[in-house]
């Protein structure tokens, strides 16, 4: 109450308007979590950081995820940039090419005890350009396979841990698992896409596991990947399923998972916080398989430097001290790590208070052999041009191969 | 407003004039118009100005990087860039579906309206009230009424024997469901214009020709419509600019899908300037904005001046 | 059937006609608030207004996941401010080009009129720009002063010179003859005589402003300097997962406050946008 009085008056004199000018020693820092557990945690980070910088504080910012990227770049555009900032794999292309990156190599290399070597090289892909360094992972998150127990034993199927442990989970039984559990659990899906958002705003989580599986990619080397036979197979696999059998949540419908409407789904291991309350036994297992062998899929989000910021050099300094070792190990609870160090211990394998070591353990092997989607420095065009022809894909008459080699004329001038 | 600076205010013609009456009048006319005039450059004309700029650059938003380059936006919106004409095409179906189903509409509720009677105030409060609610709220509820198969507009279709289609997700119909919700959203406002222009029509008329035996349609069309025309003109032009501004109801209800069968002009500046950072091909597709209302205006104006005629 | 019979029939006919047109207008409200009181799983379940379990969670669940109170605040403070900035500008300048003769007023008006219709879609980016060397980008300044210098505050002026024309002008010169000075007749004469004019640009502007939708997404980017519709338009929990039962527990938080004063207030209201409609 007393804050927003306070508040009342500074506006009411039109100051508390005004852009908050940065205090001399305070970093800001965007985040797009505004969970609790999470920000206590990063609080503490920076809490621990006094030891050595007792003057710095840093404000954590919170901003929505669904348009972080756009309003970063509102924030960089705008001359109002933070200094570090969490961000996805799709849009590292695109601010590294804009050059508003720092490059924390020198940085985070001549931190005392940081190992640079430990960070896991696939991992670092993304976020290297030779010498340069413009991020450092804090999350290294794959996809997994989230299933309901209890509609596996209505059906009287094997669960998808059980089939994967008899070496058996790949994606013709994928399909046909889902299509009996549609059958056996009548008003309710065999399988629905990441937060049922496949159709939409997470496309490319519906479909590059499946075409990851069949041994192709969305796009490389400047070349569509998506009329390739590979992906034309993955994904006439998924067509037939959602129109076919109807075991796929179809689009225009709600098929929520976690209020136990659909009996699998792909998420990644954040999203365990939801189990809890969704009342029903479950349980997480690798993707399924497909005729190019193991392919897990991996999700990446990086803590990067702004190179407009105005403190730059402290803030690479907090970078370096956000992600060695002890405080890696802090964040493992919620972020899967990228640093080897870490992951091969114990401390992260059961880390996890919702899931169970020996399910930890395929999260583990899935980060090391894994790859990070797909990205692009023009992402964000690329996306644009693909979602209308995409649209097209997922209609009951629609002709796969037709879609998507018109997906690829649509992208390829952007490639 | 103190008092004191009243008082002084007010001391002064008493004093010697330190101006002459006239200039004395204009200068402070100038001083009361002066911070809607200076807001207005600002905020209006300027921008205005160095959009024209802006629509010769190439132009990143992340980069920040301006090169001229002369006509080179235009040419690819015009001749280049297959979007540009799909989207005028979509903002001209969007403005021809809406406009006449609007007044049409508009009009026969006010004139079902127009005359008092019982339950007459609760009619015209419920056709109003979708007029302030936000267009994201109207927007939100709208996309869950209009969900495939479990959407309400579905189930109560099925309940008459209809087999309604996935609303949202077919480019015709998701054109459709935009058009027919802002009808209900905006019609009000045209209804209550409507009702005001009847109720000044004078009653005499309508009881001279009924007393000649006129039909109700005769009445409708010898009478109260010419008497209409300039209220419809005016309402058909605003409605008409109208509908090219609409932003934020396509934001919500279908972000400009699916199929980009629902992206029209205002959105694809959007789109292009603050999504794809391409501030310098947004401006120009801005200006082109601007002309197309531009031109609507004069058409306003000019059809005004016949409507007073 | 006597004359009266008919007339009864032909009555009771009409107004089911209009109940049934009536539908799609009341049925969203209805919807809105009762899902706001469903489970997700209800909202996409059996459709039915009353809801089977009612979950009044949802509407304390709506200020955990996002600043939620903050939010509302930002909206009424800013729509005030808007409100509060036209009023006192648009009668100025509407009371000069009523009353006061100056050269170039010809020309003005035409300028003025002119940018009544240039949707905000056109300016917005090089505002964009502007805002940004002013070193107002996530402040709610653009939010205050684009509303209230952009289209709609000369929509305001033109309203308001519209009624000042329509007022007589004795009282007025019977002001200047007691040395009242033009900021006095203004003030003490014009504005009091304009009350629901003045009432008329207070409902319009305080709506707009709360309606806006297309500056806060472009320059707003905190969470908590977020206005309501910009809140609204994604309501989601911290992995960006939508909420629908909250998104629509806060949209009827945001939308019911707003209809009640107008079921309240509606004739005033409705006449203030008929005067707006007709003037614009």
């Amino acid at each position: 109450m007393k804050a927003a009085r306070t508040y009342l008056t500074a506006s009411a004199l039109a100051i508390g308007l005004m852009s908050t000018s940065a205090l001399a020693e305070e970093l800001r820092f965007t985040v797009w979590s505004g969970n609790e557990a999470h920000l206590k945690m990063l609080n503490g980070i920076a809490e621990s950081f006094k030891a050595t910088h007792p003057d710095v504080t840093v404000k954590f910012e919170t901003i929505p995820p669904a348009d972080y990227t756009q309003k970063l770049t509102f924030q960089i555009a705008g001359g109002n940039p933070p200094d570090l900032g969490w961000m996805m794999e799709d849009a590292a292309p695109t601010f590294a090419k804009a050059a508003v990156l720092m490059d924390i190599g020198p940085s985070v290399k001549a931190a005392e005890g940081y190992d640079f070597g430990d960070l896991s090289q696939a991992a670092m892909g993304l976020w290297q350009d030779g010498d340069k360094v413009y991020g450092i992972p804090f999350s290294t998150s794959p996809f997994m396979i989230y299933y309901n127990k209890a509609m596996f034993d209505k059906a009287g199927l094997d669960d998808p841990l059980a089939l994967a442990a008899k070496g058996e989970w790949n994606m013709d039984k994928f399909q046909e698992v889902a299509k009996k559990l549609t059958e056996a659990n009548p008003g309710k899906w065999g399988f629905e896409f990441k937060d049922g958002e496949g159709y939409a705003s997470r496309v490319m989580h519906a479909l590059m596991p499946p075409i990851r599986a069949y041994g192709g990619d969305a796009w490389a080397n400047g070349e569509c990947g998506l009329d390739k036979p590979e992906a034309i197979a993955a994904v006439t696999q998924l067509h037939d399923m959602v129109f076919k059998d109807k075991s796929i949540v179809p689009p225009g419908e709600q098929g929520d998972y976690f209020s136990g409407n659909s009996a699998m789904t792909i998420n990644q291991i954040s999203r365990a916080s939801k189990m809890p309350e969704a009342g029903f036994a479950w349980g997480i297992a690798p993707l399924p398989a497909g005729p190019g062998g193991e392919s897990p899929v991996i999700g990446q989000a990086a803590i990067v430097v702004f190179d407009q910021g105005k403190q730059k050099d402290l803030a690479a300094e907090f970078v370096a001290h956000m992600t060695n070792k002890e405080n890696v190990a802090t964040m493992a609870q919620f972020f899967p790590p990228a640093r080897k160090s870490v992951l091969e211990t114990d401390t992260f394998i059961n880390s996890n208070k919702l899931i169970p070591a020996d399910q930890m353990k395929n999260l583990s092997a899935a980060i090391s052999a894994g790859k990070v989607l797909p990205s692009h420095e023009k992402s964000p065009q690329i996306f644009a041009a693909m979602a209308p022809r995409i649209d097209g894909l997922w209609k009951a008459d629609a002709n796969v191969e037709d879609s998507l080699k018109a997906v690829c004329a649509a992208i390829e001038p952007l490639l | 407003m103190t008092e004191t600076t009243l008082q002084q205010a007010t001391a002064r013609p008493k004093d010697a004039p330190w101006l002459s009456l006239k200039y004395r009048e204009m200068l402070e006319a100038w001083l009361f118009i002066s911070p809607t005039l200076i807001g207005f450059l600002i905020f209006f004309l300027g921008p205005l100005i160095a959009i024209v700029y802006y629509s010769m650059t190439e132009w990143n938003l992340l980069t920040q990087q301006a090169t001229f380059v002369g006509l080179d936006n235009f040419h690819d919106a015009l001749f280049v860039n297959p979007d540009f004409w799909h989207v005028v095409r979509n903002s001209v179906i969007f403005a021809l579906g809406l406009v006449p189903l609007n007044m049409a509409l508009a009009l026969s509720l006010a004139l079902a309206l127009s005359r008092p009677f019982f339950g007459v105030v609760f009619f015209r409060t419920v056709f109003f009230a979708p007029v302030i609610t936000s267009a994201i709220a109207w927007a939100i509820v709208w996309k869950f009424l209009l969900q495939g198969e479990a959407g309400a507009v579905n189930q109560m279709l099925a309940w008459v024997g209809i087999d309604g289609p996935n609303w949202l997700r077919e480019p015709n119909w998701a054109m459709a469901a935009v058009i027919v919700t802002r009808v209900i959203k905006m019609v009000g406002l045209n209804m209550i214009l409507y009702i005001a222009a009847l109720q000044a029509i004078p009653r005499d008329y309508e009881e001279a020709a009924r007393l000649e035996g006129a039909s109700r349609w005769q009445i409708f069309r010898m009478i109260i419509w010419p008497l209409l025309a300039p209220t419809t003109l005016v309402i058909m032009v605003i409605t008409t600019i109208g509908s090219f501004k609409v932003f934020d109801h396509i934001y919500q209800m279908t972000g400009g899908g699916p199929e980009n069968g629902t992206l029209v002009l205002a959105y694809y500046i959007y789109q292009q300037g603050f999504e794809f950072f391409d501030v310098g091909y947004a401006s120009a597709l801005a200006m082109i904005m601007f002309v197309i209302v531009m031109v609507l205006t004069v058409v306003q104006v000019t059809v005004r001046r016949k409507g007073m005629e | 059937m006597t004359n009266r019979q008919i007339r009864i029939i032909y009555r009771t006919c009409w107004t089911l006609a209009l109940l049934i047109v009536a539908i799609p207008f009341v049925f969203p409200f209805l919807w809105m608030v009762s899902a706001g009181f469903k489970s997700v799983t209800e909202i996409f379940g059996a459709p039915s207004l009353i809801p089977r379990v009612w979950r009044f969670q949802n509407f304390v669940e709506v200020f955990t996941y996002q600043p939620f109170a903050r939010q509302y605040f930002n909206s009424i403070y800013i729509a005030l401010a808007v409100t509060a900035l036209t009023l006192v500008i648009s009668s100025l300048a509407g009371y000069a080009l009523a009353r006061m003769r100056f050269a170039g007023a010809g020309l003005l008006m035409l300028f003025l009129v002119s940018a009544l219709m240039v949707p905000e879609e056109v300016t917005i980016i090089p505002n964009f720009f502007l805002i940004k060397w002013m070193g107002l980008m996530d402040t709610h300044w653009p939010l205050i002063l684009l509303p209230t210098f952009g289209p709609h505050g000369v929509m305001a002026t033109f309203l308001m010179r519209q009624y000042f024309l329509a007022l007589p002008k004795e009282l007025e010169e019977a002001g200047r003859m007691d040395g009242l000075s033009r900021l006095g007749i203004w003030w003490r004469i014009a504005l009091p005589m304009s009350r629901p004019a003045l009432a008329a640009v207070a409902i319009i502007t305080f709506l707009f402003s709360w309606n806006l939708f297309l500056e806060p997404l472009i320059f707003l980017s905190s969470l908590e300097m977020f206005t309501l519709p910009l809140a609204l338009s994604n309501f989601t929990d911290t992995y960006g997962l939508p909420l629908w039962n909250l998104q629509l527990a806060a949209t009827t938080l945001a939308v019911v406050p707003i209809l009640i004063v107008y079921l309240i207030a509606q004739r005033q209201i409705i006449e203030s946008f008929a005067l707006s409609g007709v003037k614009g």
